[in-house]
């Protein structure tokens, strides 16, 4: 099977500082894949260059097959991969529905059929009542879902979620949970979760990557990463890794 | 309860000025001109400045280049008002297109700074450039017409007339002007531009080029200033860089859209309606009193501003109109 995305020895420097280092990493389609790290690992940085918000110094960037290294964000949209964000930037003024229109939007030009899928997306993630509540006043699970509808209103075929469920209660957490487990079996979207909460990345990523100050350190199923001596290291210091 | 407002207001803005032909108080009909002019422009002015969130301050030079380009193609060419129009609404959008493209670079403070520096790079072309007649600027000879509808279809109304047929004229562009921002409100570009005034990161995210997108609100803003620029240029007669350069053009369009309410389709219009007047009367009322001569206005202005922005920074329109005047809700439902 060909990746849907792959990562090619992308490099990104921060003056002095190596938020990624020569990270190579691929996405097959159908995947769920968790990308972990400590903070400060460069986590987020590879979701900006992969999103076209920053582009790496070295290397290169491929998606659905085409080269996507130095292409702006909304050109990256187009070809397929939509993300959220660590910090919800939900368009605060407009409506809950408005702001999954805007996302629709990418697709068709007209209208009526943009509300139709937008109202279905708002169903589809459990926010159906607040159409027509400002964006701004809706609740931080709220919020992350709204994210979350106006992402999936682009159609993408990669869904990138940057922390989704951080700052979320328990049961928020599981719900955000259960949301991207049907994102990823009713609409089959290819899904990457940032993720600081094991309980959640775990058992819902097939894969998950380790990143360590800017390197990648790990790349395997769950069970084999909480078995990683490199990881335990990264996560739990020197003392435990032989354990 | 909107829908008879609508029409209150629609056959109010249609009969004002008849009584006044009849009584013979043109200068009030003068008013009302002004009044739809500045609406147009402020209608104009939300595109950019309250869809898309982007502060100009420069609208202005595409008032100039809309006056200009309709005088210069009567002047030269023989080319009547009307069709005039079309045209240098499309050029006013064109250059703004070429100047603003750079400038979508710069966001915030930054942009609106850059917008008021080409109104100040204008005004020396406008005043030294001779093929545009430089600072004596360019005449528009009245050309006599013999009924009134070849005084409308060239646009040039004179005699007893003139601020009636101006008025009129006013009162059709502002209408048509209204119209298509109701459209530009519901469509993809409605949409597009408050997305990049919420978030413009985020609006990238979902697909959206914001400097292509701010580029197309601007010409927006362009193409109805330059098409406001014609109007007053047939009315004054005249196109000369002190006129149509002046900051008036672009404070006065923001003062309104800011009172009546700020990226709201009828905020500009309500603010017209309110400021133009105030200012109009208030210079002839004060004009042989103690406190004659211009800036009273200014201050009543200055006031109004404090006011709104204190207790109401959305602006009128925002103030919960419906709970106060619509249908009363029953208070067992």
């Amino acid at each position: 099977m060909t990746a849907l995305l792959s990562v090619e020895a992308s490099t990104k420097r921060f003056g002095g500082l190596l938020a990624n280092r020569d990270v190579s990493l691929t996405m097959d389609p159908g995947e769920i894949v968790g990308l972990i790290g400590p903070n400060g690992a460069g986590k987020t940085t590879l979701f900006n260059c992969i999103s076209g918000y920053m582009h790496p110094d070295t290397g290169r960037i491929v998606f659905d097959g085409r080269d996507i290294t130095h292409t702006r964000p909304e050109r990256i949209c187009h070809a397929g991969v939509a993300r959220t964000w660590q910090v919800v930037r939900a368009f605060g003024r407009m409506s809950a529905l408005e702001n999954v229109v805007c996302g629709a939007l990418q697709r068709t030009n007209r209208i009526a059929e943009a509300r139709a899928r937008a109202r279905e997306l708002l169903e589809f993630t459990e926010l159906r009542g607040k159409d027509d509540m400002p964006a701004a006043t809706l609740t931080l699970a709220d919020k992350k879902r709204l994210e979350i509808a106006r992402a999936l209103a682009t159609r993408p075929k990669l869904l990138l979620l940057d922390e989704a469920m951080s700052g979320l209660t328990p049961m928020e957490t599981a719900a955000a949970v259960r949301l991207v487990r049907r994102i990823h079996a009713e609409l089959e979207v290819t899904i990457c979760v940032v993720e600081h909460v094991m309980e959640v990345v775990m058992p819902l990523s097939h894969r998950v990557v380790v990143l360590d100050y800017g390197v990648k350190i790990a790349d395997g199923t769950p069970d084999a990463i909480v078995r990683d001596e490199q990881v335990i290291r990264a996560y739990l210091g020197e003392r435990h890794a032989a354990r | 309860m909107a829908r008879i407002a609508l029409i209150i207001g629609a056959l109010a803005a249609v009969l004002y000025p008849i009584p006044l032909q009849i009584q013979g108080t043109t200068y009030y009909q003068t008013v009302g001109f002004l009044v739809f002019v500045n609406a147009m422009l402020g209608l104009g002015w939300n595109v950019i400045g309250g869809w898309a969130g982007q502060f100009d301050f420069g609208p202005q030079v595409f008032f100039a280049v809309g006056a200009y380009t309709a005088a210069l193609l009567y002047v030269k060419l023989g080319v009547d008002a009307w069709l005039g129009l079309p045209i240098a609404a499309a050029v006013a959008a064109l250059i703004c297109a070429v100047l603003t493209y750079p400038l979508t670079r710069l966001r915030g403070h930054y942009f609106a700074i850059s917008t008021v520096a080409i109104w100040m790079i204008a005004q020396p072309i406008g005043a030294t450039w001779e093929y545009i007649g430089a600072a004596q600027g360019l005449f528009i000879p009245v050309k006599p017409r013999s009924n009134v509808v070849s005084a409308a279809l060239s646009l040039q109304f004179a005699g007893p007339t003139k601020a009636l047929g101006y008025y009129y004229a006013a009162l059709a562009l502002f209408a048509l002007t209204l119209g298509l921002m109701a459209w530009v409100e519901r469509s993809k570009l409605g949409f597009y531009f408050r997305a990049i005034r919420d978030d413009q990161e985020a609006a990238e995210g979902i697909g959206i080029d914001s400097r292509l997108y701010k580029v197309i609100a601007r010409s927006i803003t362009a193409a109805v200033f330059g098409a406001a620029g014609v109007l007053y240029a047939f009315w004054a007669l005249s196109v000369f860089p002190e006129q149509v350069l002046e900051l008036n053009w672009s404070t006065l369009p923001i003062m309104a859209t800011v009172v009546g309410g700020i990226g709201r389709l009828w905020g500009p219009v309500l603010g017209a309606v309110i400021l133009i007047p105030i200012s109009q009367i208030m210079s002839t009322t004060l004009g042989t009193g103690p406190l004659a001569g211009r800036g009273i206005d200014l201050i009543v202005y200055g006031l109004i501003i404090v006011v709104i922005a204190a207790f109401r920074p959305t602006g009128l329109l925002s103030l919960p109109w419906a709970r106060w005047f619509g249908r009363r809700r029953s208070a067992l439902a």
